[in-house]
């Protein structure tokens, strides 16, 4: 009963909790907009209760990893299919996860749980040309922007810090944060300083086709 | 006496433990192990002139119209964490003198790394990397049946028994679409290697040779005469016969997923003049192969090869420069493949016996059309012609110059 009398006022005011929405934007210094941008926002006050119950996937297609950037919520699973009819060896030795996975044809791996934040950089030591990238992230307000650039939430009021990340991104994380109070801002644009690296993601649009090697 | 019973059955049941524990490790452990298998059937409509399976002088594999098990191989391979793995890829011809073996069985070792520079390496029976043609399981050609003049003799006489270490950097790990590797091997065997091409000249199939292969020509008589070369109408390429270990070197270099350059410099370092007491002789023979594709999108690609190399055996009684080349253009739409190839190829004598004539030289076209009912099964038609001379044909009282049509029709199964 005594419980019951604790949750009742969290329920009664996630009910009641105003909400908005608020439209991140990124560009690059000439400009342009910058795409598959993982926009992750965590509130000042922690939140209860947020724990994912939904395995993400990370697969792999035609020799490369889909999707090639997966943003996930704190001690969310990731399960490893392989789509592909020849086998995978994916490996990370980042230190927020370090791990490797045989991944048979028509064999079903276990998913593995990621509990650290930061990026995980994945490869495969088979197929060389294969890179996918896990980041994890302690909110469950996160997003990756669209081929516009654009991105929208709709956020609870309250205080965040708005982080965004990309593996082309050369900017210091810092530079890049910003403070956040909804309903206050609606429309946040993120414009990057620093060059981004070399686009190399060609390597995604023709792969190997063939069993052997190529 | 129940005690007696009991502790001599203890150590049979000790045994039969332990077997049973094994064979539960081994299941266990067989669930991993990935087998891949492919099967073609065929019908022919065959050319004229006779194989060099039936001993006859024609270069293309069938002698005979009808229909036959064209490939059969059962390809076995694992990978361990600690980035070991192993394949081997058996076959079953009905063509030829083995019809059951082994064609490629190697050891690999490539340690997990994220580094820009890695190494890895692989021990056993293989096929330098040098083809782009034959990319697809058990080395076969995803888009003809009936192969380049220069892979088919690769897949017939050419096997590496030996050591190869490869230096490559990933262009993604640098950020680069540039991608490379350096190989190099240290090998045995494979001292007969050039003996067919100097007597029957260049041929186009996909019969590769297994282990103990033996790969026979017809009886010419300026090399199965006493009096002449005295050596038999047939070749077994992966002996050793002089101890001497061969090498090559190669370089990949690849843009992005889309452009391919191959460069190998390959020397069996055989001493010509060792003769075995079946009298096959040491060949030492040598060559430069390049190899080039280019993607213009995922359905389209234009690839080939050129090959360039001199053999040698005896002191000289057999010397030949020889060049082939080929260049195909291949195109996938949904689950149709179309590739058309046109292949030439020359070799050429210098050497001390005016009687034993090794001139040979042709070209050829071939068009393939290739359909995915699904993932298992495939159905597909070819159609080859070529031109081709050889001058020792003269020598068994045949016209130098031949002109060879083939048609398949081709059911594939693959698992």
């Amino acid at each position: 009963m005594s419980k019951f009398i604790l949750v009742l006022p969290i329920l009664f005011a996630t009910f009641f909790a105003q909400s908005k929405q608020i439209s991140v934007s990124v560009i690059n210094k000439l400009n342009m907009p910058v795409g598959n941008v993982v926009v992750y926002l965590t509130p000042k006050i922690p939140l209860q209760c947020t724990l994912p119950n939904k395995i993400e996937i990370m697969d792999q297609v035609d020799t490369q990893f889909l999707p090639h950037i997966l943003a996930i919520q704190k001690d969310t699973q990731v399960r490893f299919p392989n789509s592909d009819s020849i086998k995978h060896h994916v490996y990370s030795f980042s230190q927020v996860k370090t791990f490797e996975l045989q991944l048979y044809k028509e064999l079903q791996a276990d998913p593995l749980l990621f509990s650290n934040l930061g990026v995980v950089e994945l490869g495969c030591n088979i197929h060389d040309w294969m890179l996918g990238y896990i980041f994890v992230v302690d909110t469950p307000y996160f997003g990756k922007t669209d081929i516009k650039g654009n991105l929208i939430f709709d956020l609870p009021n309250g205080e965040y810090q708005l982080n965004v990340w990309h593996p082309r991104i050369q900017d210091k994380v810092t530079s890049l944060s910003r403070q956040l109070i909804v309903p206050a801002e609606s429309e946040i644009n993120i414009k990057l300083r620093s060059a981004l690296l070399p686009d190399v993601n060609q390597y995604e649009e023709i792969s190997g086709e063939f069993s052997d090697y190529e | 006496m129940n005690k007696t019973l009991t502790s001599s059955l203890a150590p049979q049941s000790k045994t039969l433990q332990l077997l049973f524990l094994s064979l539960l490790l081994i299941s266990t452990k067989g669930l991993a192990v990935e087998v891949k298998g492919l099967v073609q059937l065929n019908f022919v409509k065959a050319s004229e002139q006779s194989s060099w399976f039936e001993e006859g002088t024609g270069i293309l594999a069938y002698s005979k119209d009808g229909a036959n098990v064209q490939q059969a191989l059962l390809q076995l391979s694992d990978t361990f964490s600690n980035g070991l793995s192993y394949d081997v890829v058996a076959n079953y011809y009905q063509l030829g003198e083995q019809n059951l073996g082994i064609s490629q069985a190697q050891i690999s070792y490539k340690p997990l790394s994220s580094a820009k520079l890695r190494w890895r390496a692989r021990v056993g029976f293989f096929y330098p990397k040098l083809s782009l043609e034959n990319v697809d399981t058990g080395w076969l050609s995803p888009f003809t049946y009936t192969q380049s003049a220069v892979n088919s003799w690769v897949g017939e006489e050419l096997r590496t028994a030996g050591l190869e270490v490869t230096l490559f950097s990933p262009g993604r790990t640098r950020n680069s679409p540039i991608s490379w590797e350096f190989h190099g091997s240290v090998f045995k065997a494979n001292d007969p290697l050039g003996t067919v091409i100097s007597w029957r000249g260049f041929a186009m199939h996909d019969r590769q040779s297994l282990n103990n292969d033996r790969v026979p020509f017809a009886p010419y008589p300026s090399v199965i005469g006493e009096d002449r070369i005295f050596h038999p109408n047939y070749v077994e390429p992966y002996h050793e016969l002089d101890g001497n270990l061969g090498f090559y070197l190669g370089a990949h270099v690849e843009y992005y997923k889309q452009s391919t350059l191959r460069y190998y410099y390959y020397d069996n370092q055989a001493d010509p003049l060792e003769v075995s007491h079946e009298r096959l002789y040491a060949w030492r023979t040598k060559f430069h192969s390049l190899a080039l594709q280019h993607k213009f999108d995922g359905n389209t690609r234009v690839l080939g090869q050129w090959l360039s190399g001199s053999s040698v055996m005896g002191n000289r009684f057999v010397y030949i420069n020889f060049d082939a080349w080929y260049l195909m253009l291949s195109h996938k739409h949904k689950a149709h493949r179309i590739s058309l190839r046109f292949d030439k190829f020359k070799v050429r004598e210098d050497d001390v016996f005016p009687w034993d004539q090794n001139n040979s030289d042709g070209h050829g076209v071939t068009l393939a059309w290739r359909y995915d009912l699904n993932k298992n099964w495939q159905v597909g038609v070819e159609q080859h012609i070529n031109k081709n001379s050889a001058d020792i044909r003269a020598t068994l009282g045949e016209n130098i110059q031949v002109d060879q049509n083939q048609s398949l029709a081709v059911l594939q199964y693959r698992w």
